[in-house]
């Protein structure tokens, strides 16, 4: 199913009031990054105990 | 360096991996109301919505697609959950873990019934019948109940000062959504299965982290997690994705229709933000105890708001910055405690 005219609006609407530019594609940027940074933290917590 | 010295300093070292755990629990579980929130505005759930709702209610169609969505949750889950055991090289110990059924595995599949059809399904019937604020404030009680178990099945340490760090947390969560809480309730009249689903969210996660808790006693808390999700992915896709079908609500028509690129992106990023927070929160468990991890895990509400506010522009109130301050002071509470008081994490 492809998305409706009023779904991608309201996906849209979401992000219009962002004070992030770019907000609908920085959210996942912000969660890659915290996911590299937790999967780093992860790899240097199993060598360290 | 004498050994009690290295011992102190290996002690402290420990617990401020913990807390660095449960601060990534709550940035995680933060980060995860943006695909949370999102997911319901598309296709196919959107959809699915307006046709259940159509035949049977509004409270029965935000019940069904809610347990859709948490299922394709649950399996996001678990591919985020393989790429973090695969980055540390644990399928190894997966597989052993997943054999002793008896020692181990069983708490983690027991800790999946409490977790996922009890807390995650209460919640949603929470924010479905009474609303989305109740619901949040109803979860935030879990700690209360992970930590009094904890403490009474096998005797885990609460310090009066870790106690007056959760319920100052506690208190700055009700603080956060307490205006939300009071419109909501002064909206409608009793809806009485709305506060069942506000209990069963927060017995469900208390319960939850008291078991795995008892199952982090054995086993490792990444491949602990990762059987949890196997046996919440069994419990929606074997038994109630299929009984849902079987009573005629449309099931596989709407699930077959959620492979669209956008819908997955979000769910994948669902997958990520939950799963991650989630291996948090156990990895937490037996560096600082069921009560510390999951009240610093609370955090997430601060976090949601600080979230929504950059990335939904929806301001916050006053009663936020109240309830955020308390959040900030509870945790201050818990990271002053001296690391000696927390060299034994159960009782005698």
């Amino acid at each position: 199913m492809v998305q409706t005219a009023a779904a991608m609006e309201a996906y849209n609407a979401y992000w219009a009031n962002s004070f992030i530019p770019g907000a609908e594609i920085m959210w996942m940027v912000l969660i890659l990054i915290l996911a590299v940074i937790a999967l780093w933290q992860a790899r240097t917590f199993v060598s360290q105990f | 360096m004498d050994l009690k010295a290295l011992k102190a300093q290996e002690s402290k070292r420990k617990i401020s991996k913990g807390y660095m755990w449960a601060l990534f629990c709550a940035v995680f579980w933060g980060i995860w109301y943006l695909p949370g929130t999102v997911v319901w505005v598309l296709n196919p759930f959107d959809e699915m919505y307006g046709e259940i709702a159509g035949a049977s209610g509004d409270a029965v169609s935000l019940v069904v697609t809610a347990v859709l969505i948490t299922a394709f949750n649950a399996l996001t889950v678990m591919l985020a959950l393989m790429l973090w055991n695969g980055v540390l090289g644990k399928f190894g110990e997966l597989g052993r873990t997943l054999k002793e059924f008896h020692p181990c595995s069983k708490w983690f599949f027991l800790a999946s019934i409490f977790g996922g059809p009890v807390a995650i399904l209460g919640s949603f019937m929470a924010m479905g019948f009474i609303g989305g604020a109740f619901a949040a404030v109803a979860a935030l009680l879990y700690p209360v109940i992970g930590s009094v178990l904890a403490y009474y099945w096998y005797g885990e340490k609460i310090s009066k000062r870790a106690a007056t760090g959760i319920i100052i947390i506690i208190l700055g969560g009700i603080t956060i959504f307490g205006g939300g809480v009071i419109t909501e309730l002064a909206a409608g009249g009793v809806p009485w299965i709305g506060y069942l689903g506000g209990l069963m969210a927060a017995a469900g996660w208390g319960i939850e982290g008291a078991i795995a808790g008892k199952g982090l006693d054995i086993s490792e808390p990444d491949v602990g997690l990762t059987l949890r999700f196997l046996g919440e992915n069994i419990i929606w896709w074997i038994i109630i994705v299929p009984i849902l079908a079987i009573v005629g609500y449309p099931m596989y028509s709407f699930a077959f229709q959620a492979f669209e690129p956008l819908t997955l992106l979000v769910l994948i990023f669902a997958g990520i933000t939950f799963g991650f927070c989630y291996v948090c929160w156990y990895k937490s468990f037996p560096l600082i105890g069921v009560g510390r991890g999951q009240g610093i895990g609370n955090l997430y509400g601060l976090c949601a708001i600080i979230f929504i506010f950059l990335f939904f522009g929806d301001v916050p109130a006053w009663t936020i910055l109240v309830g955020g301050t308390l959040c900030v002071i509870g945790s201050f509470v818990m990271f002053t405690e001296e690391t000696a008081a927390l060299e034994t994490l159960r009782g005698e």
